[in-house]
Formats: structure tokens, sequence, C-alpha cells
């Protein structure tokens, strides 16, 4: 018996930060997959391990943590495994300043789009009533309204374009960033970079118009470097769904990805 | 090395720099600039992606060896790790991620609800050239919109309830301890510097939480606080506020 537990969804977006950090330092976990789309995530089982309800939670013995960044942290430090915080101090300021602008500034309004576009749709089908039940059952007030407006579709013109423009800007950023140096928060691999991958592995065919090889190949090449890490592989392929499939389009090389959505 | 720490009153994200800078006995020359007339768009690393785009909204700024550092509990983080004395944070794993989350909660959670509050009670004044220097464009639009006095009431009602859950909270945490992570920490200047100039704007949430309000009066004292708080310009610096972080838009 392992004695880390990680309950999780995909790999992918907070998820997949944990997952992939726990990989990378070769720590072994007894997965326990959550079906999003299945609410599983508000089921009293696992508000038992997380009242808050959110997704991921790792049980480390008794300890229970969340919040998918600051439980990469604690892997780093608290496992044996090559280190996935740099040395220097700045390097670590400028890990946790690219991981702040992606959790909170960035991360959302790509979070905003694909539950406009999948997450809503994927559920709508679903008993109204049995849907009801499930967003009556989510604990933080703010996760109820985002399940709600998801649902029926209610995202306001304006506030979707600001999330496109943030996107737009955010690869831009990226780009410029990883123009700088191999990884995006120091010379070596790190945090920022299993981060940055759950943000952007799916760019080159979300977003094909913003990232690919000829506006953005220092995106394009980081995360084809990131994806041909072992644990990135075996990370990804934990995936059961479409969504985490999508990474596959990193195995081309140059030239020949990127435009296909 | 050459550092350099441009700060406004101490209050809110400077106060927490100023004081974990002067808890760790870190050398920097320090530059009072007004980050209520958005003066931080004046410097020369103004357009720093680091600086224009910083989640924080208008906090200090941190120059060392050239390069421009924002957003104040990472730049605490920064200074424990290079400076001297007594670690702001536990030694342990769990004691680190408990500090991480719980500044976290702060900075997505109390801060934005803080400086919404503060900037209505005390709106920052910035000219209309100088706001067409700010980077960020979401920044700038926070900025309009409290200068133009447009306070939304679900906003206003919203950020008076966090600022209670964070009262409740800290008198939850408090039982049994002295300070929010078992010794000193960055977790207590964060948590004092958002919530200081709460006391007189939201004082409902301070009534019957005693062990909080002995814990403001004890951050209040230690050492390093009182002598950034000793840099104030104005009579009251934690009535001194400008543009925070944005209220949380999805989910």
């Amino acid at each position: 018996m392992h004695s880390v537990t990680l309950y999780h969804w995909e790999p992918n977006a907070n998820s997949g930060k944990p997952m992939l950090a726990l990989m990378e330092k070769g720590v072994a976990f007894e997965s326990h997959y959550l079906d999003l789309l299945g609410f599983d995530q508000h089921k009293p089982e696992y508000l038992a391990v997380n009242p808050q309800g959110t997704i991921p939670a790792m049980l480390h013995g008794e300890r229970v943590l969340t919040e998918s960044t600051a439980i990469m942290e604690y892997v780093d430090e608290a496992f044996e495994g090559p280190r996935l915080m740099p040395e220097d101090p700045r390097d670590r300021w400028r890990v946790r300043w690219w991981m702040k602008l992606m959790d909170q500034w960035l991360g959302p309004s790509f979070s905003m789009i694909g539950w406009k576009l999948f997450v809503g749709p994927a559920v709508r089908d679903k008993d109204p009533k049995e849907l009801q039940a499930a967003i009556e059952r989510i604990p933080l007030p703010e996760r109820r309204v985002a399940w709600r407006k998801a649902i029926s579709g209610a995202f306001g013109t304006a506030e979707l374009d600001e999330s496109r423009r943030r996107v737009a800007l955010g690869i831009r950023m990226l780009e410029e960033e990883l123009a700088k140096r191999p990884w995006l928060a120091s010379n070596q691999y790190s945090l920022a970079d299993i981060n940055g991958f759950n943000l952007a592995y799916g760019l080159p065919v979300v977003w094909p118009e913003l990232s690919n090889d000829e506006l953005t190949p220092n995106i394009l090449r980081w995360l084809r470097t990131i994806y041909a890490r072992p644990a990135t592989k075996a990370c990804w392929a934990m995936g059961r769904t479409n969504m985490a499939k999508r990474a596959a389009v990193l195995e081309q090389p140059h030239g020949d990805s990127g435009q296909r959505a | 090395m050459n550092t350099m720490l441009y700060h406004g009153e101490p209050n809110g994200p400077s106060l927490t720099v100023l004081a974990t800078l002067f808890a760790k006995d870190v050398q920097a020359e320090l530059v009072h600039i007004d980050l209520a007339r958005g003066e931080r768009h004046t410097l020369a690393c103004a357009q720093e992606p680091q600086v224009a785009m910083s989640v924080e909204g208008e906090g200090p700024v941190l120059v060392v060896a050239g390069e421009a550092m924002t957003d104040s509990v990472f730049l605490a983080c920064y200074l424990d790790e290079v400076g001297q004395g007594a670690a702001l944070r536990p030694a342990d794993a769990y004691g680190r991620w408990e500090t991480m989350t719980w500044c976290r909660q702060m900075i997505e959670r109390t801060a934005p609800a803080a400086a919404y509050l503060g900037c209505r009670a005390y709106p920052p004044r910035a000219d209309a050239a100088l706001l067409q220097r700010i980077g960020s464009v979401d920044l700038r639009a926070r900025w309009q919109e409290i200068m133009a006095g447009n306070f939304s009431a679900e906003h206003l009602s919203d950020s008076r309830t966090k600022i209670r859950q964070t009262l409740e909270k800290i008198e939850q945490r408090l039982a049994g301890r002295q300070w929010l992570m078992g010794t000193f920490s960055i977790a207590d200047i964060e948590s004092y510097a958002w919530l200081a100039g709460m006391v007189s704007l939201v004082p409902e949430a301070f009534v019957g939480r005693p062990r909080a309000t002995a814990w403001l009066e004890r951050v209040r004292g230690q050492a390093a606080v009182g002598k950034a708080l000793s840099l104030a310009r104005s009579v009251d610096p934690a009535a001194v506020w400008s543009v925070g972080p944005e209220i949380n838009r999805w989910g």
C-alpha cells in the first residue's frame, strides 16, 4: 500500500499538476480517478476527504493536502528524487510568479472558454433533477455559480471576449519568456514548467491560430520537450477521455503540428 | 548585490515586503513611491512583464541585480531565503504547505476584498496621462472603475463577507497558539497587512474575536512590523489604499 493517495481527474490543469510532479519525483501513489463531469467530486465519499469538493486532493499518511500548486511544492520538498524547484532564490521567485500568473490570471480564462465549449455541453443533457441535486451538493458558492453558468451557457459576450484577450496575451507572454531560456522560469525544468504544460499542452489543437510553429516556435519546442519526458508520457497515459489525447499532437516533429484542429 | 525596494505606504503589500525585509535584515535602498497615485507606472521597469502584469495590482517592486520582482508573498519568500535570522516559514514541508495555502487564500480571497473596500473608502487618484501608461489592460480598467466611483453592491457585500470569513478563520486557527503557523511567519505578516485597515471599515468582523484582536496587537508589536510602520508619511497608513488584485472573475 502506498503512503500517498491522489484524488484527481484527467491529467489536465489542476489535477495534472500533482500527478506529474509525483511522477517526475518517482513517487508511487494510489490513484483515485474522479469523474468531474459525473460530479464525483461532490459526492459524500469525496467530501469526507476534502469538504471543499475541489480536485485534486492528496493524502500523505493521515494528512490531507489541497491546492494543486501548493501540493506540488510539498511534493518537491517532502520526497526524494530530482529537485523541481531551482536552488537560486531569485529563480524560485520567478517560478512562483509564473505559477501565480497561470493559476489566477491566465488559467481562469482558458477555463471559462473550456467550460463554455466542453464542460457545459458535456453535462447539459443529463436529467435536470439530477443536475440540480448535483449543483446543490457543491460546497463552495463560487463553484455553484460556475456550474450553473456552464450548464445554462449563460456566458456574456464581454466576459468571453476578455478571456480570449487574456489567452492571446498570455500566449504571447509565454512565447517571449521561453525565447529567453530553455525552461519557463529558470534554466532547469521546474514546477513552473509542470504547471505551464498542464495549462498549455492543448494549445496547438485548441488555439492553432494563436500557437503554432511559425507564431510560437518556443512554446512548441517547450511543449514537445516536456511531452517527450518519460514521466509526462506515463502521466498523460492515465487520461481516460479525449482531452488528454490532445497531447498526441506533440509527438509530431516541427512543421507537422500546430495547424490541425 | 544591488537591491532596491520601491514601496508605498506601509499597508497591504508594501507592509508585507517592508516588514519581511526588516525581519530578515536584508540590506536594500528604500525608495518611497505613491502607489495611490499610480507612481509605480513611472518607474523605468514599469513595462517589464513581471511588473506590468503582476496579479497583485499596485504593489511594491524589488529590484535585485537589475531584475524587477513583484508579488508580495513571493518577495517575502525570497527575502526569507536570502536574509538572516529566524526563518519566517516553518522548517517542515507540511508547515510550509500550510503557509503557502494560507497565503494563497489571503492573496486570492482576502486581498481583493480588502483592496476593494479600502479603495472605496480612500480612493486612489492618478492623472489621466499616467493611467494611459498602465501596461495591463485589466489593471487600467480597475483604476478607471474606481476613479469613476463605480463600486458594485454585489462586490461590496461579498467583500465584507470575505473579511468576516477571514477573521472567523483566524480566530479558529489561533485556538491554542500565538501565531498562525505556530511561530511568527510570513502568514502573520501578510494577513495583518491586509486586515489592519479593515478594523475601521468592517468593524463587525472583529466583534467577538478576542484571539484575532490580540493577535493583531502581537503582530503590530513585532519590531520589524513597527519599523515598517515607522516609515509612514501619512497619519494612518492603514487608510491609504491603491488598486488591488482582481476579484475572482471565474469560479
